[in-house]
């Protein structure tokens, strides 16, 4: 309850150089460290599952060991109702969302930021048209599109994500086309032009990378947390990949039954994975954001 | 005149210091650094002194209005109504200071008791007894309601009438006192729809209309036109006379000063220079602090101008409130300092030292030999 | 509200209308496109499950009354569905309109409830978090939220059953709308409950409250009241609830329906969710069709509503 302020020297410069890291509060900086180990830990994990250098087999299953708790000897996370090690089908498991998921963000990112430079650029329909396109999305709940898709084009992951990339792309094209109104509000890009720097120049170096850099950063750690939420979502409906290969989703669902009588195991370690690695990207997204807006209103 | 002589003054602040703390910097900003004011009934005192001298922070930590956090206030302000009551009373239980060769060097908080204290002290008060006027009345006034019917909910508030008929009747008497036009219409505008000026008797009429014993006015005419600057200050002088009231002026601008104040008080880098009688302090060619020698002088004046060519300007910059050097705080611009006081001006911040009855100057060229 | 501006009012809401009309046309298309691109004729169902030549498809659409082009049977669709005609399930075979209905009222129920649940904890940890940042109930209540925001929500709906049947004996699992079970009402709170807190955005809802009633706070007419000795809330309340909420209920709304089809999945209830669920499991179109649209129609009403809650509150929009 107490709030505590130190002046931390004698006298203080007036032109001390300020560091964004160094001037962040604790949990920001807490938030960010967290979140890179997530990314890191999941990053590692798709390597080792791609090249399936997992610590046992994902479909070995042992009858003798069944439902064992995690820290058993020799099934570091315990193993589930059919003998399977938990941890290797949890570290298999981010095969399902990892790259589609970094592929529909990347897809996002890009066809928002097209359509946002377009609306602030160009203004007028452009600006129209690009909102008229963004409301559309917006109007449609993104897992009933799915459903809809699914029922049309058959659980298709890489379809599921071409649409997750579609209908998260508006949100990124409406923070790009205020950025860019912003700067055009700042005469930054009429002197860009005065200069005589070519359009392409003035959208990709300086808008974009330039500013728009930390912005579309944190909304691909958003984009990435809502990835691994849509993806588990799906196949614990039964829409994604299909048993044996594990997915966090439809291990959760396999385990429910389990779950209903007090074997929590085999669905609550898939379901912590889950949120740390939400939580992961959630945190790198808003520590960095707490991190460049104190930088930006100093 | 002997009567109120007697009295004690209304408002007295003794020793007010408000400190906030820049994360960025990782100091604190002194921004009131030790302030003695008094205002006696019936009189308007002037604060003056340039943007970021804490003469709005000195009324508004008085008034329990520094919300941003941190702000640490210390010191005592004595309301003296019926019987004397210190606003900032009960607020040091709440802080915990560590001072290092007199300067504040830690500070634990604890915000929330801090802030229901300072609510408790001031109910009843804030409003009722004294009222506040601010800088940029289109912002002042609630964006969602009628101007009228803010200002009926002051009459509600703070005197007998609490009937909404009653109080409607109230606040047109009011808009009409401040001479807006059109006060029936006015009371049903919002204040998006009045102009800068109208906005500003909306909100005189507002404060007014609770009948307080002091009004205080941060700013009022800073942001309008000149013109309505010229109308505003018209305003003030008629009810000033009318009602007889109690006023805190703050204005960076010497003319407004000039025309409202009975006294004045200058303030630089958090403290008060100078006090006195208006046409005393204001007096060019009289003796007086040299900060406020240079403001007079450094005013535009046609005829000034003209003749030397020139706009006059006090040398140097403003004061940094972190880091505040040892001496007078304005030695650095003081156009005045000679080898006598030189020794002083670095070593020691100087007194406010009397200089004839009412007159207070702190400056060492003014000390008691 | 005297001077309340009425035919001003009904023009900013009669524009209003008149955009959701033209995104749920744009909508519409969307969807039928979809279902246009898929792969498999849509039409096998209902021409008897073989596949026939061009000339036998031709001569079936015609004697079904089925436009040939594709604009032609969009328009019909369109057509139909504007008289309440949203066709037959194929799996079913009753008509999607009355599917619609009834298991919409359920869904209903557990999206306004949800919607009051979230409200009922996002408001109060927002106005704590904003005005006492520093203080425990804020920290941890945030936190909290922080981590139920990514839990995954089916894992939180079993695990919230087995407490609810297993530990306090409480409901039966058997049926959500089953009325002779004593204390089945209560169970039905628990879908809602789960829906409210585990919708995916209860975090950031919280974080947008909170950072609206901070700012309006801090708002130079909201010291003015404080310096008026007026109730700040009593100033502070159209701009920092009103309106934030009334946005909430319009930006989060897809949220709350994409929540519901897991939901419903994990409670076995019988909602447009499930219904949803069935349909992409039997390919059936018409009826995803029907909830797709329905979707968007529920989600632009929350638009309008907020539209509706601005114009009301601001005295300046009615004036644009």
């Amino acid at each position: 309850m107490k709030f505590t302020y130190r002046q931390e020297v004698d006298t203080v410069s007036e032109y001390s150089s300020f560091s964004a890291w160094k001037s962040a509060r604790r949990s920001d900086r807490l938030s960010v460290i967290y979140g890179l180990v997530v990314v890191c830990v999941v990053l590692v994990s798709y390597v080792l599952g791609a090249f399936k250098w997992l610590p046992h087999d994902p479909d070995a299953m042992e009858i003798e060991a069944m439902m064992l708790p995690p820290f058993s000897d020799g099934y570091l996370l315990g193993t589930d109702f059919m003998g399977r090690d938990i941890l290797t089908r949890l570290i298999l498991g981010i095969q399902a969302y990892f790259l589609p998921g970094l592929l529909a963000v990347c897809l996002s990112l890009g066809l928002g930021s097209l359509l946002g430079v377009l609306a602030g650029y160009r203004g007028g329909r452009a600006e129209a048209g690009v909102t008229y396109f963004s409301n559309l999305i917006d109007s449609l709940p993104r897992m009933v599109l799915m459903l809809l898709v699914i029922a049309a084009f058959r659980p298709n992951i890489f379809i599921i994500m071409l649409v997750f990339g579609i209908t998260t792309a508006p949100t990124i094209a409406m923070l790009v086309k205020s950025k860019v109104l912003m700067l055009k509000e700042r005469n930054f890009i009429e002197s860009a032009v005065a200069l005589g720097l070519s359009p392409a120049t003035i959208i990709f170096k300086h808008i974009l990378w330039y500013n728009c850099r930390a912005l579309l950063l944190i909304q691909a750690t958003i984009g990435m947390a809502e990835a691994v939420l849509l993806e588990t979502s799906l196949s614990y409906l039964g829409f994604g990949v299909q048993e044996p290969t594990p997915s966090w989703g439809n291990m959760v669902q396999a385990g429910a039954n389990y779950l209903m009588q007090g074997n929590f195991w085999p669905s609550t370690a898939p379901a912590i994975a889950i949120m740390l690695t939400v939580l992961g990207f959630h945190l790198l997204g808003d520590g960095l954001n707490n991190i460049f807006e104190w930088k930006q209103s100093r | 005149m002997s009567e109120q002589m007697n009295k004690p003054p209304l408002l007295r602040i003794e020793d007010l210091r408000t400190y906030f703390y820049s994360r960025v910097k990782r100091a604190f900003v002194r921004s009131v650094d030790g302030v003695d004011l008094e205002v006696m009934h019936g009189e308007t005192l002037g604060i003056v002194g340039e943007s970021g001298s804490g003469k709005s922070v000195t009324m508004l930590s008085a008034m329990g209005l520094v919300t941003t956090t941190p702000g640490v206030i210390t010191g005592k302000v004595t309301f003296h109504d019926e019987s004397p009551k210190d606003l900032l009373e009960g607020l040091d239980a709440n802080v915990k200071l560590e001072r290092r060769e007199g300067r504040i060097m830690r500070v634990a908080k604890d915000n929330q008791l801090w802030q229901k204290q300072a609510d408790r002290n001031l109910k009843g008060v804030r409003g009722g007894k004294i009222s506040m006027i601010f800088q940029n009345p289109r912002a002042a006034l609630n964006p969602f309601e009628t101007v009228g019917k803010q200002i009926a909910e002051a009459v509600r508030l703070h005197t007998n009438i609490k009937g909404a008929a009653e109080a409607k009747e109230k606040a047109m008497y009011w808009l009409e006192q401040v001479r807006i036009d059109s006060p029936r219409m006015r009371y049903g505008n919002h204040p998006y729809g009045l102009s800068g000026g109208m906005s500003q008797r909306a909100m005189i009429a507002m404060a007014l209309a609770a009948e307080p014993k002091m009004l205080i006015a941060d700013e009022p005419t800073t942001g309008l036109d000149a013109t309505i600057q010229a109308r505003i200050v018209d305003l003030l002088d008629d009810l000033k006379a009318r009602l007889g009231m109690t006023m805190v002026l703050i204005s960076h601008d010497i003319g407004v000063i000039s025309r409202l104040s009975d006294r004045i008080a200058v303030m630089y880098g958090g403290r008060v220079m100078e006090t006195g009688p208006a046409a005393e302090v204001l007096d060019e060619h009289a003796e007086g602090h040299p900060y406020t020698r240079a403001l007079l002088s450094s005013t535009p004046r046609p005829e000034n101008v003209l003749a030397s060519g020139h706009l006059p300007a006090i040398e140097g910059e403003v004061l940094d409130t972190i880091n505040v050097p040892p001496g007078c705080r304005f030695k650095a611009r003081c156009q005045r300092i000679n080898d006598t006081v030189r020794p002083h001006c670095e070593s020691q911040e100087p007194e406010l030292f009397e200089l004839g009855s009412d007159r207070r100057i702190r400056c060492w060229l003014y000390a008691p030999k | 509200m005297k001077s309340f501006p009425l035919m001003a009012v009904v023009k900013v809401l009669s524009r209003e209308l008149a955009a959701t009309a033209a995104l749920l046309l744009g909508v519409s298309l969307v969807v039928f496109v979809i279902l246009y691109l898929s792969p498999g004729d849509p039409f096998a169902a209902l021409l008897g499950g073989r596949n026939l030549s061009g000339e036998e498809r031709d001569a079936a659409f015609e004697a079904l009354g089925i436009p040939k082009t594709w604009y032609g049977q969009y328009l019909a669709w369109v057509g139909h569905v504007l008289q309440g005609d949203f066709g037959m399930s194929i799996s079913s075979g009753q008509p999607v309109a009355h599917v619609l209905f009834t298991s919409g009222a359920n869904t209903l129920f557990l999206t306004v409830g949800s919607l009051v649940v979230t409200l009922g904890v996002a408001i109060p940890i927002a106005a704590i978090a904003a005005m006492r940042p520093a203080s425990r109930i804020a920290r941890s209540s945030t936190l909290m939220v922080y981590l139920v925001s990514a839990l995954p929500t089916f894992w939180l709906g079993y695990m919230l059953i087995y407490f609810f049947t297993k530990q306090l004996g409480l409901f039966p699992i058997l049926s959500a709308t089953d009325e002779s079970q004593q204390l089945s009402w209560l169970y039905a709170l628990l879908p809602v409950v789960l829906l409210g807190l585990g919708n995916g955005a209860l975090s950031e809802i919280v974080r947008y409250l909170r950072e609206e009633i901070s700012r309006v706070m801090s708002e130079e007419y909201v010291r003015t009241a404080r310096a008026k000795g007026a109730s700040i809330w009593r100033h502070a309340y159209k701009e920092a609830l009103l309106l934030p909420v009334s946005q909430i209920i319009a930006a989060k709304m897809p949220f709350v329906l994409g929540g519901a089809i897991i939901v419903e999945q994990v409670f076995n209830w019988p909602g447009l969710g499930r219904v949803a669920w069935q349909a992409a499991q039997d390919r059936d179109y018409p009826v995803i069709m029907a909830i797709t649209l329905l979707a968007a129609i529920v989600v632009r009403l929350g638009s309008f509503f907020h539209r509706t809650v601005y114009v009301a509150v601001n005295p300046r929009a009615s004036h644009q």
